[in-house]
C-alpha cells in the first residue's frame, strides 16, 4: 500500500522519492511512501490534504503553462446561448455530439470587446447566433479558480456557416425537386412551381395577411393598399403570428392551414415581416413551409425583407422583398385591369362616334339625292312635265296626234294639243 | 344583368360588346342597347374596383373578426 508525504514535512529512510516532474509545482512535490512496510506506517500514518484554493492555483499554473498565449480553431455546436446585449457578453456552451450523445461539451463566453463577432455574424449569414448552430471559432483556453474551465471566443469564421447554410440550403432545395416533382421543378436556374405558376386571379382585393402582430411589416403592407392614389378597395384578413424565432417556420404553417381552411375568401396571401439587420433568414429555408408554399392552391407573395438574399420559401411563392412592393404590386396588378378596361371603354367610344358620324353623313348624302331630284329642282333646269288631265306622263305611247297636253314649265303651264309626233333621233345629243 | 357578375364575367362580356360594336354590319337599332351594356358592364368593374358595390367588402369583415381572433390566440 502506498501514500505520499510531503516535502519538507519528514526526510524519511528507506522511502522511494518521487521528483517534481514540473519546477514550478516543486513546493508542493510529495515523497511516495510505502505505508504497508512497518517502518513507513511509523514515519507518515496520515495522508496530507492541502487546500482546494491550491490545487486549483496547481490546475490554473499546469493550463497556463500550456495554453497561455494560444489560440485554437474549433468547430462545434452552439447551446445554451445567453446574450446579455447590454453589458454585451454572451455565455454559451460549445458541444460535440456522436449520434445522439454528446461526447464533448465546454462553457464558452464572449467577453465585451469580442461581442461585435456575434453581430458581424448574424448580420453577415441572415441567422441569428442561437443553439444548435454549428460555429467554428477561435479560442484560447482559460482556467479560473472560482469559474472553472472556459473557453474564450475572440472570433468566429463567418464563411464556415455562410458555407454550411449554402451546403444545407442545397440539399433543402434539392430535396423539395426530388420529392415533390409534380409541383416543383428546376427550369433553368428558377424554381416554377405550382402556386407560383397559379394565375393571379383578374383583380386582387381579398387578401390574407400573415404577419406579426404590431409589427413594421403589418404596417407598411396595410399604410400602402389603404392610400394608394386609385382609391381602390381592399379587404385585408390578417392572420398573426410570430414570423421569426425558432418555431417560426411551424407558427406561419399553422396560419397558412387557417387559410385554407377559407380558402375561397381570399384572391391572394402575402406573408410579410419588416427588414431590420437583425432579421432572421432561417425560418424561411425550411423544408415543410417551403414544400407547403409551393403546393398552396391560393397565389402567395413573399415580402419578407431580405434585399439582396432569396430565401427558400421566395423562391416558391412570388417574391416581392418588402411589404411596400407587395402591396404596390396588388394595386399595379389591379390598375392593369382598370387601364384594360379604360381601352375598351376608349374603343366603344371612338366606334360609336364613328358609327353616328357615318350615319349622318348618310342621311345627308340622301338628302341631297332627294333635293336633287325632286322636280322643282329639275324644272329649273329647263324640263318639263307634260300632264294629260292632270296625270303626269312618262310613256309617249299615251300621248297621240290632237291630244290636249298640259306643258308644266317652271312658272307656267302651256296647255296645247299634239299635232305631230315621230321618233327622237337626237336623244343621245342631249 | 346577371346577379353573380364577375370581373371576368365582367371584362369578357365587354370585351364582346366592343367587338360586336367594331363589327361594320351592326345593325343601328341594336347599337343603343349593346352600348348601354356596355357602359353598365364598365361601371361595375369601376365601382366594385373602389368598393363603391360594397359586396366584398361586407362579405368578408365577419371572416375578418372571426379568423383573426383566433389567430391571435394561435400565434402567440
Amino acid at each position: 500500500m502506498w501514500g505520499y508525504i510531503k516535502v519538507g514535512s519528514c526526510n524519511p529512510e528507506g522511502v522511494e522519492y518521487r521528483p517534481p516532474t514540473n519546477p514550478i509545482s516543486a513546493k508542493l512535490c510529495y515523497y511516495k511512501v510505502n505505508i504497508s512496510q512497518p517502518k513507513s506506517l511509523y514515519i507518515c500514518p496520515m495522508p496530507q490534504a492541502i487546500k482546494l484554493s491550491e490545487l486549483a492555483y496547481e490546475i490554473q499554473e499546469t493550463m497556463e503553462a500550456r495554453f497561455e498565449g494560444e489560440t485554437f480553431w474549433v468547430t462545434a455546436e452552439i447551446s445554451d446561448v445567453k446574450k446579455y446585449i447590454s453589458t454585451r457578453r454572451c455565455y454559451l456552451k460549445l458541444v460535440e455530439r456522436d449520434g445522439n450523445s454528446t461526447n464533448t461539451e465546454l462553457r464558452a463566453v464572449f467577453w465585451a470587446n469580442y461581442y461585435n463577432e456575434i453581430e458581424l455574424f448574424e448580420k453577415k449569414t441572415k441567422q441569428n447566433f442561437a443553439d444548435g448552430i454549428e460555429i467554428t471559432c477561435e479560442v484560447k483556453v482559460r482556467f479560473h479558480p472560482k469559474y472553472g474551465l472556459n473557453l474564450d471566443v475572440i472570433k468566429i469564421d463567418v464563411a464556415y456557416t455562410l458555407g454550411t447554410i449554402e451546403l444545407e440550403r442545397q440539399k433543402t432545395l434539392e430535396k423539395l425537386v426530388q420529392e415533390n416533382p409534380k409541383h416543383i421543378k428546376l427550369v433553368e436556374g428558377n424554381y416554377i412551381t405550382y402556386n407560383n405558376r397559379l394565375p393571379l386571379p383578374i383583380v386582387i382585393q381579398r387578401v390574407a395577411l400573415i404577419t406579426a402582430p404590431n409589427s413594421d411589416g403589418q404596417r407598411d403592407f396595410k399604410q400602402e393598399l389603404e392610400k394608394n392614389k386609385h382609391g381602390y378597395a381592399f379587404s385585408v384578413t390578417e392572420f398573426l403570428t410570430q414570423i421569426q424565432g425558432d418555431n417560426a417556420h411551424q407558427l406561419i404553417l399553422e396560419q397558412l392551414q387557417l387559410v385554407y381552411n377559407n380558402k375561397e375568401n381570399f384572391d391572394m396571401v402575402a406573408i410579410v415581416r419588416g427588414g431590420g439587420s437583425q432579421t432572421d433568414f432561417k425560418p424561411f429555408e425550411d423544408y415543410e413551409l417551403a414544400k407547403t408554399v409551393a403546393n398552396f392552391p391560393i397565389p402567395i407573395y413573399t415580402g419578407i425583407g431580405h434585399d439582396r438574399n432569396t430565401s427558400i420559401v421566395d423562391m416558391m411563392a412570388r417574391e416581392h422583398k418588402t411589404p411596400t412592393k407587395v402591396a404596390a404590386s396588388i394595386i399595379e396588378h389591379n390598375f392593369e385591369f382598370e387601364n384594360s378596361i379604360i381601352e375598351l371603354k376608349e374603343r366603344l367610344n371612338q366606334q360609336v362616334d364613328y358609327i353616328l358620324e357615318n350615319a349622318k353623313e348618310n342621311i345627308q348624302d340622301l338628302k341631297r339625292l332627294v333635293k336633287l331630284a325632286s322636280p322643282a329642282n329639275i324644272m329649273k333646269k329647263g324640263f318639263a312635265i307634260i300632264t294629260i288631265k292632270d296625270k303626269i306622263i312618262i310613256d309617249p305611247k299615251n300621248i297621240q296626234p290632237h291630244t290636249e297636253i298640259d306643258i308644266l314649265l317652271q312658272d307656267q303651264i302651256i296647255y296645247t294639243t299634239v299635232t305631230k309626233k315621230e321618233k327622237n333621233a337626237q336623244r343621245t345629243n342631249l | 344583368m346577371p346577379k353573380e357578375l364577375t370581373y371576368n364575367k365582367a371584362f369578357s362580356e365587354l370585351e364582346k360588346l366592343v367587338e360586336q360594336i367594331e363589327d361594320d354590319t351592326i345593325q343601328l337599332d341594336t347599337l343603343a342597347a349593346k352600348v348601354k351594356e356596355a357602359n353598365e358592364l364598365i361601371l361595375y368593374c369601376e365601382d366594385k374596383l373602389r368598393g363603391i358595390e360594397n359586396d366584398v367588402k361586407s362579405g368578408s369583415a365577419k371572416l375578418t373578426r372571426g379568423v383573426s381572433s383566433k389567430a391571435k390566440k394561435k400565434g402567440k
